[in-house]
């Protein structure tokens, strides 16, 4: 149960207009295009399904998407992983995407998550910070933060009798 | 269960509730330089205010700058420390902070019987004595892991009053820096207590700080 909070907590699905497709609409095409299986992987990635989500965003991958959808598809596939434990794939993931476009919060976020499940809390705290001056209200910063806090600050409470 | 109120509270209630005149046995706390002083004050319906030390040598009091009352906010000043005195009348009883130009502190007292028949100095003998506090069970709070999370430090002050059998009662929250650190202080003072003591005091005031640090732990990044 907390494992899964917390995926769902660190998983920063991009979705856009593009994927928003009413699948059920008349469609004259005989082809699927890459958003139908961007926009389906990102669904079943939200709903936990990280396996399809992963297969189904790899597929759309491999039919030349945009540029833009591309990284975001990519920072997917990181947070996937990243859920399923697999914090080395999701890093690299993660790094393509932000490779793309340097301006992805949510991959900085998943990368970040990436780096604290590995331990790697200082590149998890830089991850964080560049995620956090992009989008500063971000509520899976801000969790991904009292992660890494409950692993690197060790508390401590002093007492003083005044008599 | 201990009984708890603190500034809160006593807004809640509104009305005053402590009368200052008479006379007080209390723990003066701050700055660590200057440590902690016991002292007795003696305030007179006419404004008067009169300090000695709460111990079996003094011999007279030491006038002091005339109180000031203003609804329920109770002052007075003491020239020779340049420390102003301020008090919440609303509270179970006589306490509050003290502050100069840079410093700042508090003071907590417990009301005494003041035998009018008795020369000064004997009068102060009489109600000065106060048994010293030895801790018995110093319980450490926990530090609330969403404070933790949150990175936050704080810093508490409780004071309340001790009896004969060591036990803490009515503690109240006299400085809180954040709301996270209030039940886990109670918590640790309810399962406090001091060694009793056998000399014929009822109860004696005490306050204790908890100051809570968030330290780095040595930790390296690991593949």
């Amino acid at each position: 149960m907390a494992r899964s909070l917390i995926v769902g907590l660190a998983v920063c699905l991009m979705t856009g207009p593009g994927w928003a497709q009413n699948l059920n609409a008349p469609d004259n095409r005989t082809v699927l295009g890459a958003d139908e299986f961007l926009s389906a992987g990102a669904d079943a990635i939200r709903m936990g399904r990280y396996d399809d989500g992963i297969r189904l965003t790899q597929i759309g991958l491999s039919r030349a998407p945009r540029h833009g959808d591309r990284a975001a598809a990519l920072s997917n596939l990181c947070a996937a992983h990243a859920a399923k434990g697999e914090a080395d794939i999701a890093i690299d993931y993660c790094t393509e995407s932000l490779e793309l476009n340097a301006r992805n919060w949510r991959a900085y976020s998943n990368r970040s998550y990436a780096y604290y499940l590995k331990g790697m809390y200082p590149e998890a705290r830089s991850d964080l910070d560049s995620a956090e001056a992009l989008a500063p209200d971000a509520r899976q910063v801000a969790a991904i933060k009292g992660l890494i806090n409950e692993q690197v600050l060790q508390p401590r409470v002093i007492m003083e009798d005044h008599q | 269960m201990l009984a708890v109120s603190d500034a809160a509270e006593a807004n809640r209630r509104g009305a005053p509730r402590v009368d200052p005149v008479g006379t007080w046995r209390c723990v003066v706390y701050g700055h660590p330089s200057l440590g902690d002083e016991r002292r007795l004050f003696r305030f007179g319906d006419d404004g008067s205010v009169a300090t000695a030390p709460a111990v079996e040598t003094a011999r007279s009091w030491v006038p002091l700058a005339s109180w000031q009352a203003d609804k329920h906010a109770f002052t007075f000043n003491d020239p020779r420390t340049g420390r102003r005195f301020e008090a919440d009348l609303r509270r179970k009883t006589l306490g509050g902070t003290w502050r100069t130009a840079s410093l700042l502190g508090g003071w907590w007292c417990d009301a005494i019987a003041d035998d009018g028949a008795l020369a000064e100095g004997e009068a102060i003998r009489a109600v000065a004595p106060m048994p010293p506090l030895i801790p018995e069970r110093m319980a450490t709070p926990y530090y609330p892991r969403q404070a933790i999370r949150e990175a936050k430090q704080g810093r508490v002050v409780t004071c309340f009053f001790v009896d004969a059998e060591g036990l803490i009662v009515n503690p109240q929250i006299v400085e809180l820096s954040d709301e996270v650190f209030r039940a886990p202080t109670l918590e640790a003072l309810e399962r406090s207590r001091y060694r009793s003591w056998t000399a014929g005091v009822e109860s004696r005031p005490g306050c204790r700080s908890f100051i809570y640090r968030l330290d780095a732990a040595n930790s390296d990044s690991s593949n």
